[in-house]
Parts: C-alpha cells; sequence; structure tokens
C-alpha cells in the first residue's frame, strides 16, 4: 500500500525532489524538499489525496529557518515531510491556512516564535504569548522582535456587536478544565462565535528540551499530558531509542503495553468523571475517581508516582514488575468489567443523558481532516484510525485488539467510542498480563551519556486524546537540537470554534466535555 | 394566666395569634433550611460513595451550624458596578414570599396560622414573586453569568406555574374548596394521589422545576453560568438565596403532602408527625434526583413544559371536571 502511494506522489509531484527515506530509523516515508512557489501546489495536491496535515513546525539552522510539514492519511500509514527552506533574515512563507483550517493555529505559533510571517493569513496575532517578549524564543541566535510584529502584542481584542454580547468562558470556569479561555460571542443563549485563547499554561516545553539532554528531560512529557503521563513518557523514550537504535527486551515492552493501557483507562476515567459534570450529573465523577484511585494504586507500586509519572527509562523500564502488580492488575480487570456494566446502566442510558448528547456537534470525517483531528474524536466520526494499530509500538503488534468506531460523530459518538477503548484496554492488558515473557526488563547497553547520531526523526504514539507524536532533530550531541511535541488536544480543540457556532451555550459545554482535552498539552 | 387572657382580649387574638405564628414560622424556617443542608450534604455524600459531614458535633449534625455562623460573619462583598438598591433588595425580597406561604399550610388540625379559604391561591400568588427577585438579583448584579441565569429563570418559572396551577386545579374540583384544610378533611377516605396520579407527577415534576432544583437548575447551572443569578452574592446574603431555596423545596413538598398525600392524617401517631414524615420522604425525592440526573438543556425544558406537561394537565382537568359533572 505504502509503496504504491509513494510511487504515484513521485509520479504525480514531478519536478519536486523526493526522497525516499528509511522508515524504520526516521519514522516518515518520503521526504520532499520544496520552494516556495510549489508550496501551495504541493499542499494542494495532499489535500486532494486526503492527508490530514498532522504537524507544521518550524526548526532554526541559523544559516536558514526549515518550515516541515508532515501529511499523513487515515487509512495507510503515509507519512511525508515536506521540507520548505526560508531565508533567516525576515523569512516569510506563503499561507496554507485556506487549506488546512488547522494551520491557522500552527503558523501563528511559528510566528510568534521563529517570527516567520506568512503571507495571506487572516489573522496572524499571537497564540500563546500574548504580552510577548522582546526575542524569538525558539531561534538559536537571539533575533529582536521587529516593531511591525509588536504592533500585534495584545491585539486579540473582541469586540460586542449591537445584537450580541461576549462571554468569558474562563480561565477560571467551572467547565474549562483548567485554563482554557473561550470568548464567545452570544446571540442570547445562542454562539455566534466561539474564540479560544490560549496560553495561559505556557511553559516551553520545547525550548526545555533545547537545554538538557535526553534523560533529563525524561519527567517533562508527564507535565505535559498529566492524565495520560506514561503515554508520553513513552512517545519520548520510544522516540530516543529509535533515534540511537537501542533495542528493547521484549518483557519491558509488554510492562509498557500494560502500564500504558492502564494509565489510558485512569485518563478516561477522568474524562468520564469530568463529562457528566459538564452536564450537571455530579454523581459519576465520584465513582469514575474511586475506579481510578485503582489504577493509581497499581501505578505507584511499581513507578512511585500517582500522576506524573516517569517510569520508562532508555532500553527498559524504571524498575522490574512484582507478582502484586500482577495480581492487582487482574483484580482490577475483573473489577472494572463491573464498573463498566453499571456505568452503562447509569450513565448511558440515562434519558436526560441521551437527549443532551445526541446529535450535538456533529463533526463530519471531510471536516475533521482538515483540522488533522485524532483519536477518539475522530473515530467517533467513523475514521478507525488508532496509531497502535497502523504504527504499533511497544507490544500492540502481538496483541490482537478491535478499534471502536462511531457512525455520526456527535458526542454520544465520541462517547460510546470511549466507554469502549475502556473495555479493550481491559482486553489488552488482560492478554499482555497472561502472555508476559520473563526475562531482563531492561538493556544494559545503554551508555550513560547518550550521543544520538545527527538526523531527524518523528515518532507518534496513540496518546488517550489522539496522536501524540515527537519530533526530534538530533546534531550528535547529547543535547536536542530540536524538539517539536505534536499534541491531539490542540487540534481537537480548534474544531470547537467550527462546531459550537450556532449551538446553545449548554450544547457548547458538552461539546467542549466530549473532546477530553488537556489544557497544558494545549499550550506546552 | 389572668393577666395573658386581658392582654389577649385587648389586642385581640387574631394579633397574638399572627405574632406566635410569625415566631413559629420563622424559627421552622430556619431549622429547616438548616436541617436541610445537613440533610443534603448527607444525602450527596452516601450516593457518592463517602460519608459526608461527620467532623462537627454526631453525625455532623453541627455542621451546618458552624457554616451559618461562618457565613454570618463573612464580610459583604458588593462588587464595583451593581445597582446597589436592586442588588440589596433582592436577597430580602426572596424571602418574603417563602415567609407567606407557611401562613396557610396546616401541620396539623389545629396547628395552621390562619386557614383562609383562599389557602391555595395565596401560596401560588406569593411564591411567582420570587420570580421577581431572582430577575432583580440577575440584573442588579451587572453580571453576564447573573442576567443569563435571571432570564432562564423567568422564562422556566413562567413555563412551569401553568401546569402546577393546572395539576392543583384537578385536586381543588375534587375537594371543592380552596381551603388547605378542607382539601387535607376531604382525604379521609382515600388520599387524592390514587384519584390523581397524574396530577401528583406532574405537581412534583412541575415543583421541581420551580425550585430550581436539577434536572431543572438551569438558572445556577455552574457548569455554563458559574453559579447563575447568585454569582455575585456573597456572605448572609448568598445564604438568603440557599435559605430560600430550601425553605421553597419544603414548601413544594408540603403542598404536595396536603394536596396528594392526605396532609397531617395518618393513624397511631399525632398529624404533625405524618406531616413531616410526608413532607421530608418528598424532600427526600427531590435531594435525590439531582445526585442521580444530568441537567436539561434550555429548549428541552421549555418544550417539556409547553408540549407534554400543559396539554396533559388540561387533559387531566378535563376528565376530571367531567366525571365530577356526571
Amino acid at each position: 500500500m505504502v509503496r504504491e502511494t509513494l510511487e504515484e506522489i513521485k509520479k504525480e509531484l514531478a519536478g519536486v525532489e523526493a526522497i525516499e527515506a528509511s522508515y524504520a530509523e526516521k519514522g516518515y516515508h518520503l521526504a520532499i524538499a520544496i520552494d516556495k512557489g510549489s508550496l501551495i501546489k504541493v499542499v494542494e495536491y495532499f489535500d486532494r489525496k486526503g492527508f490530514y496535515l498532522e504537524d507544521l513546525l518550524c526548526v532554526d539552522y541559523v544559516e536558514y529557518l526549515e518550515l516541515v510539514y508532515f501529511f499523513n492519511t487515515y487509512h495507510t500509514l503515509c507519512r511525508v515531510k515536506v521540507a520548505l527552506k526560508l531565508e533567516p533574515e525576515k523569512p516569510s512563507a506563503p499561507t496554507i491556512s485556506h487549506i488546512y483550517t488547522i494551520a491557522h493555529w500552527y503558523e501563528r505559533e511559528i510566528h510568534e516564535f521563529f517570527g516567520v510571517y506568512f503571507e495571506g493569513h487572516p489573522y496572524l496575532i499571537y497564540l500563546f504569548l500574548h504580552d510577548g517578549i522582546d526575542f524569538y524564543p525558539l531561534r538559536k541566535n537571539k533575533i529582536p522582535v521587529s516593531e511591525e510584529a509588536k504592533g500585534l502584542l495584545n491585539s486579540f481584542k473582541p469586540e460586542e456587536e449591537e445584537d450580541s454580547f461576549l462571554v468569558n468562558l474562563g480561565p477560571q470556569h467551572p467547565s474549562t478544565h483548567g485554563v482554557l479561555r473561550v470568548v464567545l460571542k452570544m446571540d442570547g443563549e445562542y454562539i455566534v462565535h466561539a474564540d479560544p485563547v490560549l496560553g495561559y499554561l505556557h511553559r516551553m516545553q520545547e525550548k526545555m528540551a533545547e537545554n538538557r539532554n535526553y534523560s533529563q528531560f525524561l519527567p517533562n512529557p508527564a507535565r505535559i499530558d498529566y492524565p495520560g503521563a506514561l503515554l508520553l513518557n513513552l512517545a519520548h523514550v520510544a522516540a530516543v531509542e529509535k533515534l540511537c537504535g537501542i533495542e528493547v527486551p521484549e518483557r519491558a515492552q509488554y510492562v509498557r503495553t500494560i502500564t500504558c493501557e492502564l494509565n489510558r483507562i485512569a485518563s478516561h476515567l477522568l474524562w468520564l468523571g469530568a463529562f457528566p459534570a459538564d452536564l450537571g450529573a455530579l454523581t459519576p465523577f465520584l465513582y469514575a475517581f474511586d475506579d481510578r484511585e485503582n489504577i493509581l494504586d497499581i501505578l505507584e507500586a511499581i513507578t512511585g508516582s500517582r500522576l506524573t509519572y516517569c517510569y520508562f527509562r532508555f532500553g527498559g523500564l524504571y524498575n522490574d514488575v512484582d507478582d502484586n502488580f500482577i495480581e492487582g492488575t487482574k483484580r482490577f480487570i475483573k473489577r472494572m468489567r463491573e464498573r463498566l456494566l453499571m456505568y452503562e446502566k447509569f450513565v448511558t442510558k440515562n434519558v436526560i443523558f441521551i437527549n443532551r448528547v445526541t446529535g450535538i456537534g456533529i463533526l463530519k470525517p471531510e471536516v475533521a481532516r482538515k483540522y488533522g483531528c485524532t483519536g477518539p474524536t475522530i473515530r467517533g466520526s467513523g475514521i478507525l484510525y488508532d496509531i497502535r494499530k497502523v504504527e504499533p509500538y511497544a507490544a500492540y503488534n502481538r496483541i490482537d485488539f478491535r478499534i471502536p468506531g462511531g457512525e455520526t460523530g456527535d458526542c454520544m459518538d465520541r462517547y460510546m467510542v470511549r466507554m469502549a477503548e475502556m473495555e479493550i484496554c481491559l482486553n489488552i492488558i488482560e492478554e499482555a498480563v497472561k502472555n508476559l515473557p520473563s526475562g531482563p526488563y531492561k538493556t544494559d547497553k545503554v551508555p550513560k551519556k547518550l550521543k544520538p547520531p545527527q538526523g531527524d526523526l518523528f515518532h507518534a504514539v496513540e496518546s488517550s486524546r489522539g496522536e501524540a507524536g515527537v519530533y526530534i532533530v538530533s546534531d550528535g550531541s547529547d543535547v536536542p537540537y530540536r524538539m517539536r511535541w505534536r499534541v491531539p488536544s490542540y487540534s481537537n480543540l480548534m474544531t470547537f470554534p467550527y462546531l459550537s457556532q450556532g449551538l446553545l451555550i449548554a450544547d457548547a459545554i458538552a461539546v467542549l466535555g466530549s473532546y477530553d482535552i488537556v489544557v497544558p498539552e494545549i499550550d506546552r | 394566666m389572668e393577666r395573658l387572657t386581658d392582654i389577649i382580649a385587648l389586642v385581640g387574638e387574631e394579633t397574638v395569634r399572627a405574632i406566635a405564628g410569625l415566631i413559629g414560622v420563622l424559627i421552622v424556617v430556619v431549622v429547616n433550611a438548616i436541617l436541610l443542608t445537613w440533610a443534603e450534604r448527607k444525602v450527596a455524600g452516601h450516593m457518592q460513595r463517602r460519608i459526608g459531614p461527620k467532623e462537627v458535633g454526631p453525625y455532623g449534625l453541627i455542621q451546618p451550624f458552624a457554616d451559618t455562623f461562618k457565613l454570618l460573619a463573612k464580610e459583604l462583598l458588593v462588587p464595583k458596578d451593581v445597582a446597589k438598591p436592586l442588588y440589596h433588595l433582592a436577597p430580602i425580597l426572596i424571602f418574603i414570599p417563602v415567609l407567606v406561604s407557611f401562613i396557610v399550610i396546616p401541620f396539623d388540625a389545629q396547628l395552621q396560622v390562619k386557614d383562609i379559604n383562599m389557602g391555595i391561591l395565596v401560596i401560588l400568588a406569593f411564591s411567582s414573586l420570587s420570580v421577581f427577585s431572582i430577575l432583580i438579583a440577575g440584573w442588579g448584579s451587572h453580571n453576564k453569568y447573573s442576567l443569563i441565569g435571571a432570564v432562564r429563570s423567568v422564562a422556566q418559572n413562567i413555563a412551569y406555574e401553568i401546569p402546577l396551577l393546572l395539576s392543583l386545579l384537578a385536586v381543588i374540583f375534587m375537594a371543592n374548596s380552596f381551603s388547605l384544610k378542607d382539601i387535607v378533611e376531604a382525604q379521609k377516605g382515600l388520599w387524592f394521589v390514587f384519584y390523581q396520579p397524574i396530577a401528583f407527577l406532574i405537581f412534583f415534576v412541575a415543583g421541581v422545576a420551580e425550585t430550581n432544583r436539577t434536572p431543572f437548575d438551569l438558572p445556577e447551572a455552574e457548569s455554563e453560568l458559574v453559579a447563575g443569578f447568585h454569582t455575585e452574592y456573597s456572605s448572609m446574603q448568598f445564604a438568603l438565596f440557599f435559605l430560600a431555596e430550601y425553605t421553597n423545596i419544603f414548601i413544594v413538598s408540603a403542598i404536595a403532602t396536603t394536596f396528594f398525600l392526605g396532609g397531617y392524617s395518618g393513624p397511631v401517631l399525632p398529624g404533625i408527625i405524618w406531616f413531616f414524615v410526608k413532607t421530608y420522604g418528598l424532600v427526600f425525592v427531590i435531594l435525590w434526583f439531582r445526585w442521580t440526573f444530568p441537567r436539561v438543556r434550555f429548549d428541552q425544558l421549555l418544550n417539556f413544559s409547553w408540549k407534554i406537561l400543559i396539554p396533559l394537565s388540561f387533559i387531566n382537568l378535563l376528565v376530571t371536571g367531567g366525571i365530577l359533572k356526571i
């Protein structure tokens, strides 16, 4: 499949320099180098072919800036890297936001961090740094912010019109799950326009990564996505292992799978508590937390922490699992199966709940692609795309599991997908525990100071919210030259303005709850 | 004793009864509200697999008193741009209809402040006034969440007052009287809930909506409007809204008891105990609702009233009237 697609791309994009990359080393299949003039043509081609924009990032190589566009498809794994070189002096590139809507935000982000001007972007204001700083933080040399760009500071000034008024949803609001702020332009109870304002939890994790070596960065991913800490921990560890060519023992792979799935259930349970609470039912929250507590106890015993885990190490694990862990996990599976039946009875079949979420916030597959949505959000729309299946990591290719999907893509479908996913996670854990091989839990061939060879790599895992990817550029030293995090909530949240248009405020809250967004992940 | 009769003779029996009644009502209102906050927290606790308050006093019974004193001791925070007269008027105004309603409720055969022959009309007329105070609170707060909450509240109360009234009217037809005492007396044989099950359900649903409780707590939907119409209130003003809410729950349950469950009538035990047992039974159901159901949406709420409850209560009324005529 991949072969054919690659041949087709190469043929149809004649005149563009396309080099096949070694997928095992790089994590992408094809690298295309283009110039400014052919960018729109190439992007339009990928749009026509049904690719989604996986990531858009920038790397500062001092002599030049490189814009990197990652494209991927939902049906087969075919990751294409499109690179565009820019002048370091007054860099500018044409916008692709009219083709892929998600590029709106990616381009705003690059604009404030690198100073790249996107020609034709309709709304090129600050995304995270509203007050701004006087240099571009991710540039390697200290480049002062131009006067022109400084004029954009604090330029987010929504205005009321005659028939509408503004309501601030957040940053301190019970249903924004953290510090997200959404400025709603309302016409009575109906939403005319929603504008998410990000950056209240921005910590510049990507810059932090450039200032510490690979193992020093180990605890950070857990702070990016706190409910699914292990999953992002794995993304980082596995990416570096791939970069350095470190072999991981089979037992470690299985334990990684088990703990990741436990963490995924814990994350989904947190959502299961919060989602009905958004709809006004407060009791499921306490029940879900009761179950979650069981997982936290199991994971605490082996990892040492309860929320921001840092359990995986390059080449294995921090420590081996014991019989208590195995027994505890088995007990939990038994208990959780019964509890899932209870949730189905009390939440899923509640008439008020059904009426509140059915037919609300319908996300069509074609729209989801434009926004680059991933995870349960698109699986609810019927796109059965799961990194665990298409690009297996850890021990997922040794375990058979199915991917649940919805049909209409409304809030109910997203809810059902997550509920089904929890059940499937239990099956995965059960099988992995049954087949858990003995042997070493880490390799001892990992050097103290990791110095990966020069090059770049993209690695993605399926976090509980969707595709979480990490793109690492190594210059051969022990510190990453550039580390970029592609986070699922970012693209999922961006559909909110689209989906909430014309909805009642209560429905918009339901839509926001159905994404399961994690704000620290969006803000990084 | 002689002197007491003298005083009564001097000021008139009516006045003494009114003053004693007022004191009694105030005590009942405050104790009831305090008990209900405790009950709500206990019920919520046990429904959510936890214990609820237990540290202050036996079973945490002193906890609501401690909370009340804490609220009393807190500073009255008045936001800058509020419309001062309205802002301060609203919490007081919400409390008056609540007090008036108590005058006509028969707690026992003899225990009633005043048996007015238009008793139920007094309650309904005054309880509609609470909408005003919510609207005033929302308008005066100079806060968008408060305003949306207040507007929702008005729409909701208007929609649900009609089925509430129509369902009670069916009972009034049967008892042939507006006096609450007569209605209780008319149920000596069989409670009206067995004659009028549909009216009872309609009344109870509409009553829950009138008291702004889950699943109809839209005016204070915390995930949408922070705290709704009382977002900007603090200290004792906030406590007054709370007090009014819990007293309203009691009144709705008390009316349901009086109209459908035979009021104070019951075997063996004294009437007042029967009255409170039945009333608090219904109160428990309302608390139970809150910790079980999600919130309905605004349009669903209005549709439910206008498209289902109101036609249904009209049909119920017609059938009742028809049968009584025959």
